[in-house]
């Protein structure tokens, strides 16, 4: 049983190692990427609360317990029916506390030439596209837990549309945390290739089965090829006691399209790193985020839009609804490199609180080493008013479906552009679930 | 329909009075104006009687077809027939017209005894309405009044009223910052809506909606009270004269201790 925890860095990486070995020995590529990962982790440290992308959250959740390895639990096969996609049969892989499903997945609606599958299994039959596509855009410089995903590399999706195919159903990737007696370590490592001219959508999808806590550390790497447009939504699910902490890295290359929207909703604590880059001339890019908050829960998003050639039209709308006493921080990096002319960037985080103990760190940052570029960069942070739910009351609407009408409001704009219809409507579920418990705690107005 | 009697109100967060001493009658059929200066109370009124939460009436009564609203919120005036046209209505992104008058016309069709309307008969319903104020049926699937213009929002509002069908109305400035064309629009939707069964309050600083629209009562207030009714020439003088002559009537009936 390997522990994962730290007490002055040292038997956090202690652990680590003495447990990356026992993953070897079945495939050279992921051997590579897993030594490279525990040297990485040895090279940097975990996260000091003095640490400036740090010092808004504090990690001690995440320190203060031992947890075991996922694959030292013992699970029973959950019935996952009710969180399957209707659009996604036949589009779909399960991944249960990090581990591959094959009884869960189905990926039959997919045409043959599409590759799809498990990188512990295509790794093993030495498939070409997942050695080239593999661990190439997840580049987060000197960050110890993207190494550290990378030390315990097995399972994960691997995904690649080949040249002017499109894929009708959303590919479903549903990432499973069961309930469990003991606090676990949980990852997974998926990679998305689009190649040119290729379409496709990705609903990526963490839940969590029960109140329990484990840690879970999914990295998800994206790469464009020219005239790619890929559609991704992240719904993050997991249990009220999670910690989640996941990094996105996304390249795109000419004429190519990806937009993203991560809603968060699970979790005691979550941090997503959407980092999107360049690779080309002529690009569009979204990175939209819905998160809805309460109790004690914290989330926070440090996203990254690296501009680094001319021509790009880039998006980013956070939204967040924050209640009780939970806590949101946002820090948007917008950069402009040199030569990189002609960005039109746009960028906002708006944040609705609910209660009088809510809290908000918000801080978009712009650096911009081009003069033609058009960089609009905002933050706000509001409460509900009282003469817009007079209004509406006025109109014959109770204070709850005024109430759950304004909260809806706000959060539709950054869901209403996600194309999957049972994954739009059960995240406007989700916002009137959210907003019907507000009223049940105490209203700050 | 409407009594309101010796009204007090004052407000919540300070208790500056503003209100002081209101008395109107308002019956069925009848079209009222309510006219004064800035800081008269009139804008404070439309909002006392459709249930504001920031005003605390202190003494005095509102009956609405002789029952006392006071107890009741807001929606719950609405759904006995109380509606007010907001001088500043607000915007609701996200929420098209068509599904907020819908959710609202039902919500107040179940208590007044009317039919529910499917999204369909919802939309045959509101394309008629939408021709009282000469509004591009494109309206109802635009957010709520988010990106009108002063003169759409105010549209919207007699719009909203001409769904809503309520009994009494209560138009706070609806008249306010309309050119002369959209002006005659709205005048001419709240005359088509007005009839025996209903009862409309235009609430106004300007005499000029008074030409489309023709008042049987218009009051002056003054300082928190009514200080004089009459018909529409007292509409017509207060545009001449203003309203110092009645300031001091006002002064004058204080000291006597009397209301109106």
């Amino acid at each position: 049983m390997a522990k994962v925890k730290q007490q002055k860095d040292r038997t956090f990486l202690q652990d680590l190692l003495d447990f990356q070995g026992s993953l070897n020995g079945k495939s050279e590529l992921l051997d590579e990427i897993r030594l490279k990962g525990a040297e990485g982790v040895k090279n940097t440290h975990f996260p000091r609360p003095k640490d400036e992308d740090w010092r808004f959250i504090s990690l001690r959740d995440l320190y203060s317990d031992s947890f075991v390895l996922a694959s030292d639990l013992e699970v029973e096969a959950p019935d996952l029916s009710d969180h399957y996609l209707p659009e996604s049969e036949g589009a779909r892989l399960v991944f249960i506390n990090g581990a591959y499903s094959e009884q869960h997945s189905a990926t039959d609606a997919l045409s043959e030439d599409i590759v799809i599958g498990n990188i512990a299994q295509l790794a093993a039959e030495d498939n070409a596209l997942l050695k080239e596509h593999l661990n190439q855009y997840a580049d987060f410089e000197d960050d110890v837990f993207t190494s550290f995903n990378s030390a315990f590399l097995k399972d994960g999706a691997f995904i690649y549309i080949p040249k002017g195919k499109k894929v009708e159903a959303p590919v479903h990737l549903l990432f499973v945390q069961t309930d469990a007696d003991r606090n676990y370590f949980s990852t997974s490592r998926s990679v998305i290739v689009a190649d040119e001219g290729s379409e496709v959508t990705i609903v990526e999808d963490h839940i969590g089965l029960g109140n329990n806590k484990y840690f879970n550390l999914p990295v998800i790497e994206l790469n464009l090829e020219q005239e790619a447009f890929v559609k991704h939504t992240k719904m993050q699910r997991e249990s009220r006691e999670a910690i989640h902490i996941a990094r996105t890295g996304a390249y795109v290359a000419k004429h190519s399209n990806y937009e993203s929207y991560t809603i968060t909703r699970g979790a005691k604590l979550s941090r997503n790193e959407p980092r999107i880059s360049q690779r080309d001339e002529e690009v569009q890019f979204t990175v939209d985020g819905l998160v809805l908050i309460d109790g004690d829960q914290v989330s926070d998003t440090h996203s990254v839009m690296d501009h680094r050639f001319p021509v790009a039209d880039s998006h980013q709308l956070h939204k967040c609804v924050i209640n009780d006493k939970a806590h949101s921080v946002f820090n948007g990096k917008i950069f402009v490199r040199r030569d990189a002319q002609k960005i039109d960037s746009f960028q906002e985080n708006r944040n609705l609180l609910l209660s009088r103990k809510g809290l908000v760190n918000t801080k978009p940052q712009l650096e911009i080493f081009a003069d033609d570029v058009v960089c609009t960069h905002g933050a706000t942070v509001g409460q509900l008013e009282p003469d817009e739910v007079f209004y509406l009351k006025s109109r014959g609407l109770d204070e709850q479906q005024a109430r759950e009408l304004l909260v809806y409001a706000f959060a539709l704009e950054t869901i209403e552009n996600i194309t999957v219809d049972s994954v739009q409507k059960l995240l406007v579920d989700e916002v009137h679930k959210f907003t019907e418990k507000q009223l049940d705690s105490e209203i700050a107005v | 329909m409407l009594e309101i009697k010796d009204l007090h109100v004052c407000v919540e967060e300070d208790g500056t009075e503003i209100l002081k001493g209101v008395n109107l009658n308002v019956n069925a059929g009848e079209v009222h104006a309510i006219m004064g200066p800035n800081g008269s109370g009139k804008s404070t009124l439309s909002k006392v009687v459709a249930g504001h939460e920031a005003y605390e009436v202190t003494k005095g009564d509102i009956l609405f077809e002789g029952e006392s609203i006071l107890e009741l919120e807001p929606d719950e005036r609405a759904h006995l027939g109380i509606f007010m046209a907001f001088q500043y209505p607000v915007e609701v992104p996200g929420v098209t017209n068509k599904n907020l008058l819908r959710q609202a016309y039902n919500t107040i069709a179940r208590k007044r005894d009317w039919e529910e309307l499917d999204p369909l008969q919802f939309e045959d319903y509101a394309m008629e309405k939408l021709e009282l104020v000469d509004m591009n049926p494109e309206f109802l699937e635009r957010s709520v009044n988010a990106g009108f213009s002063g003169g759409e929002k105010k549209r919207n509002e007699i719009f909203q009223m001409a769904v809503l069908n309520p009994k009494l109305s209560f138009l706070d400035e609806t008249d306010s910052g309309l050119d002369i064309d959209a002006l005659k629009t709205v005048a001419g939707g709240i005359n088509q809506i007005s009839n025996e069964g209903n009862a409309v309050v235009l609430v106004t600083h300007y005499q000029r909606i008074l030409d489309y629209v023709q008042p049987d009562k218009v009051h002056v207030m003054i300082n928190g009270q009514i200080a004089k009714t009459g018909d529409k020439d007292l509409a017509v003088k207060l545009e001449d004269q203003g309203y110092d002559w009645l300031t001091n009537e006002v002064a004058s009936v204080s000291v006597n201790g009397e209301q109106q």
